[in-house]
């Protein structure tokens, strides 16, 4: 019995890093297959599961809000943008589609990315910040709100512009030049790439539009 | 009248399936949340504390384990039912009694079927996708238990601040599933149908997203508990109504309706055009300014606004049916499966198990988004009659005569009467959208992919913008729910 | 054919082999630091003074992490999984590198993790869309750094958490224009390759 009120009360007060180390061991594993895998598709899969597990992350840092936002637009929106956009550039779904970089290279760049981890770590100090141990409100939606709507409304206007000329753009890069084709009514409806399985190439352009 | 006979035999059947369904779910978590907790209270140790805690924590989950196979199953069979009503057909009608087992048999044949992963598949993707594709369902269930239920302590803990955003994220995730089967299907069939089900989803979640966004701002809240809750006391309180904008004309008739004088005591002091001015001029002339002479104006602009806001969230009810039905592709927005075109889509290279999760998930996601529709439009478990107009019908003698049938239930728990007849409504409601549904497949045919685009593009999204503006503005001049 | 395609399996299962070792070595590393057993090592050897003359704070970490990087490169340079090392490997020194520090940090390094391994990915990879992933990833390890802020350094205002929307707005916006500048491309040139992008280079 009292081994198991030791065991309740550990659990209680280590529930929440026991959760952050599980999170990390899935998502620093995915984060290489993102960047290592060969099948590019998939890695844009596996871009869904390290959004996923950042989702995680947001929650256990009390960021509800955020967290579900995480899920909505990266996990779902982007990644899937990703994904279509990967399927459209990839038609013949090769499998090792391209070489990576020269060994030179790669050393090059991992000697830079251990460089700059270490630079970020040994800098990072606790004493460094005034750490408040104050509890978060875990429904801060209201802040969030109340903020987004008077002190930061002009940063949230320009957001909505920004936005706005994404769209625009993304609409008139992706759009397909139509060179006149006389007797080819249903030239709209047809397939726009060159790619024998691209699929309809109008209703994905729309979604990269959309911006989300 | 061939065709009466078959309608009666469908009331029935529904009848028949619920009982099983909602008896066996109702058996369930009786057991596991009240029961098995008494009995363990019986001990006093720590360890039955724990286990009785752990078991009540439970029941949510486990009631959403029970209901959701056999729902699928009854939902199948209701749709092929009512889809042979509607073309002059008989339906399945042959396994067990008037054919009421026959998505049983199916499910028992489902599982018992091979699971074949097709050649130069990617093997991992194509497991993970039926189960990517069924698992936020069951997540995203969870807070609507706890609006449907009236506050039982059992299903509270389910409940979330930003409930209905984390409804939405539940179920925005499962089109990921359908493009992972797509592609790891290596047949170009299930691709377009994966594509199409991304380009389809993404586009469609807009006017879904923002007509619910309208409800909560009428609400206020993102908690869907808060949002069922202001809803409560009959129809014209409900949010597919103005969100409650005739509050104020509800309150009044019940003042004029009331006959007893206890119960005019308890609702106020004021006569029913007090009540009427106070809750439709008076704020009308504040949002405006207008000095005290200006009433008749005020009370046109009241009127307008009322009624802007009736049409504006039912309109947003419109949206909400239109942009759920593309979100978990049925027809008329069911490209992704389009059996003609696409020999069935994503799912054409899946059998056996994994089939049937498919299968599941896509009902289940059908009874998740009408069971929104009622939560968050339609006032989740709260009777449609007015208590004014109740009590004049005689409801609480009729309470009171199904309280003391009940007793002996109540005595052991196994029946709490609010909770139950909240979820007799909600069931109601929900099963009433589910059906709406199924008319809807048997009577329009299928969007072709360019149209669909354009009428969610140039449509439906404006229109949701539209309507999203004049709530803005309207709510402005009519008491809504916010702040009650 | 047959015998290059089984040299092949037979190195790639080898490699494997090596990598699933390296895992184990790794573990019983980051298992001696957590229990202190490292610590001891260190004192018994007589290391510390020399390490505590180089000002070093957390010297027995960053032993650790050097200890994980070393045998990672060996074994890499054996012949095996390079991939399975450098995952394992990272994982690993993550663990050494936080399971002694404030949350704040914990956070942080795992988004300095996250961050380096989009950058490595950005450099490397070849495939334009893969560079636009490895962007997107190296965002949501500010977006953790940011809410981490919010949560242990400013939880009234949430200030970090306001950030992060702006960066999730911004990011939707660079991966929508990122995007259709690839297809563009795409259809020009028929290619995604990085490299052959080099129409303005004589």
């Amino acid at each position: 019995m009292e081994q198991f009120e030791m065991l309740k009360t550990w659990a209680e007060t280590n529930v929440e890093s026991v959760m952050f180390y599980i999170l990390a061991t899935i998502s620093i594993p995915l984060a290489y297959g993102v960047i290592l895998d060969r099948a590019i598709i998939r890695s844009g899969f596996i871009l869904i599961g390290v959004f996923g597990s950042i989702c995680g992350f947001f929650l256990l840092l009390q960021a509800q809000f955020l967290a579900l936002a995480q899920l909505m637009i990266y996990a779902v929106g982007i990644t899937l943008v990703i994904v279509i956009a990967l399927m459209l550039t990839n038609p013949r779904m090769e499998k090792a589609q391209l070489s990576t970089a020269s060994p030179a290279n790669q050393l090059g760049a991992f000697m830079v990315a251990v460089g700059l981890f270490m630079t970020i770590y040994l800098s990072v100090r606790p004493e460094n910040w005034t750490l408040s141990s104050e509890p978060l409100d875990t429904a801060n939606v209201e802040v969030l709100g109340r903020a987004l709507t008077t002190d930061y409304s002009l940063p949230f206007e320009f957001a909505s512009v920004l936005l706005l000329a994404a769209l625009i753009g993304a609409v008139m890069l992706a759009k397909a030049d139509k060179p006149p084709k006389p007797g080819e009514d249903d030239y709209e409806y047809s397939v726009v790439d060159d790619g024998p399985t691209a699929g309809d190439a109008r209703p994905e352009k729309e979604p990269v539009a959309s911006g989300r | 009248m061939r065709n009466g006979a078959e309608i009666l035999k469908l009331g029935t059947l529904t009848i028949t399936w619920w009982c099983i369904i909602f008896g066996a779910v109702w058996i369930a978590c009786y057991l596991v949340g009240v029961a098995l907790p008494m009995m363990l209270s019986s001990y006093d140790s720590d360890m039955a504390r724990m286990t009785a805690e752990t078991l009540k924590a439970l029941t949510p989950i486990l009631s959403v384990l029970v209901f959701i196979p056999i729902n699928a199953m009854f939902m199948v069979l209701i749709e092929r039912r009512a889809l042979a009503i509607f073309t002059v057909r008989l339906g399945p009608n042959r396994v067990g009694p008037d054919g009421y087992l026959q998505t049983a048999a199916d499910a028992v044949k489902l599982l018992f079927k091979e699971d074949i992963t097709p050649h130069g598949a990617d093997a991992f993707m194509f497991t993970l996708a039926p189960i990517v594709f069924f698992a936020p369902s069951i997540f995203g269930a969870m807070p609507l238990l706890a609006a449907v239920t009236n506050y039982h302590e059992l299903f509270q803990i389910v409940n979330l601040p930003t409930g209905i955003f984390f409804i939405l994220a539940a179920s925005s995730v499962p089109v990921v599933g359908i493009v992972m089967g797509g592609w790891a299907s290596n047949n170009k069939y299930s691709l377009v149908g994966g594509l199409r089900s991304a380009a389809q989803a993404i586009s469609y979640e807009i006017p879904l997203v923002l007509s619910l966004v309208t409800i909560c701002l009428l609400a206020g809240s993102l908690d869907v508990v808060q949002i069922a809750k202001q809803q409560s006391g009959g129809i014209l309180n409900w949010n597919i109504l103005g969100g409650g904008a005739l509050r104020g004309l509800d309150a009044a008739l019940a003042l004029k309706f009331s006959n007893s004088a206890a119960s005019l005591q308890q609702l106020s002091a004021m006569s029913p055009e007090q009540v009427i001015k106070s809750s439709y001029v008076e704020p009308t002339m504040a949002a405006l300014g207008l000095a005290a002479g200006q009433e008749s104006m005020a009370t046109i602009i009241a009127v307008i606004a009322v009624l802007v806001l009736i049409g504006a969230t039912f309109i947003a009810y419109g949206l909400y049916m239109t942009g759920a039905c593309a979100e978990i592709n049925r027809i008329p927005f069911d490209l992704p499966e389009a059996e003609s075109e696409l020999v069935s889509g994503y799912n054409t290279e899946y059998s056996g198990i994994k089939f049937a999760i498919f299968f599941l998930a896509e009902f289940t996601n059908l009874f998740i988004v009408a069971s929104i529709a009622a939560v968050m439009f339609l006032g989740g478990g709260d009777c449609p009659v007015p208590a004014w107009l109740g009590n004049a019908l005689g409801g609480p003698q009729l309470a009171s005569v199904i309280n003391q049938v009940l007793n002996p239930l109540i005595q052991i728990k196994l029946v709490d009467p609010p909770t139950l007849f909240a979820a007799i409504w909600v069931i109601l409601k929900v099963y009433s959208i589910v059906f709406f549904a199924v008319l809807i497949r048997g009577t329009l045919p299928r969007f072709r992919i360019d149209q669909l685009m354009d009428f969610g593009w140039k449509r439906l999204i404006p229109l949701s913008l539209i309507v999203f503006l004049l709530v803005v503005f309207a709510r402005e001049f009519v008491n809504v729910h916010v702040g009650s | 054919m047959t015998s290059s395609t089984d040299k092949a399996t037979q190195d790639q299962t080898q490699g494997v082999f090596y990598a699933i070792a390296y895992a184990i070595a790794t573990m019983f590393v980051v298992g001696a630091y957590a229990t202190g057993s490292l610590d001891n090592f260190v004192q018994y050897a007589g290391l510390a003074p020399i390490l505590e003359s180089w000002q070093l704070k957390d010297y027995t970490e960053l032993l650790a992490f050097i200890l994980i990087v070393l045998l990672g490169s060996t074994v890499a340079l054996l012949g095996g999984q390079t991939s399975i090392i450098m995952a394992v490997g990272t994982v690993g020194s993550f663990f050494a590198l936080t399971l002694n520090q404030h949350p704040l940090i914990q956070y942080l390094t795992l988004a300095a993790v996250l961050f380096a391994i989009g950058l490595y990915g950005m450099v490397v990879s070849r495939n334009a869309v893969r560079v636009l992933m490895s962007i997107e990833l190296m965002l949501n390890a500010v977006n953790i750094n940011l809410v981490a802020f919010a949560r242990y350094v400013d939880p009234v205002q949430v200030k970090g958490q306001l950030f992060a929307i702006f960066v999730i707005t911004v990011a939707a916006a660079e991966a929508a224009v990122g995007l259709a500048i690839v297809l563009s491309i795409y259809r020009n040139t028929s290619t995604v390759d990085m490299e052959r992008f080099n129409l303005l280079k004589w």
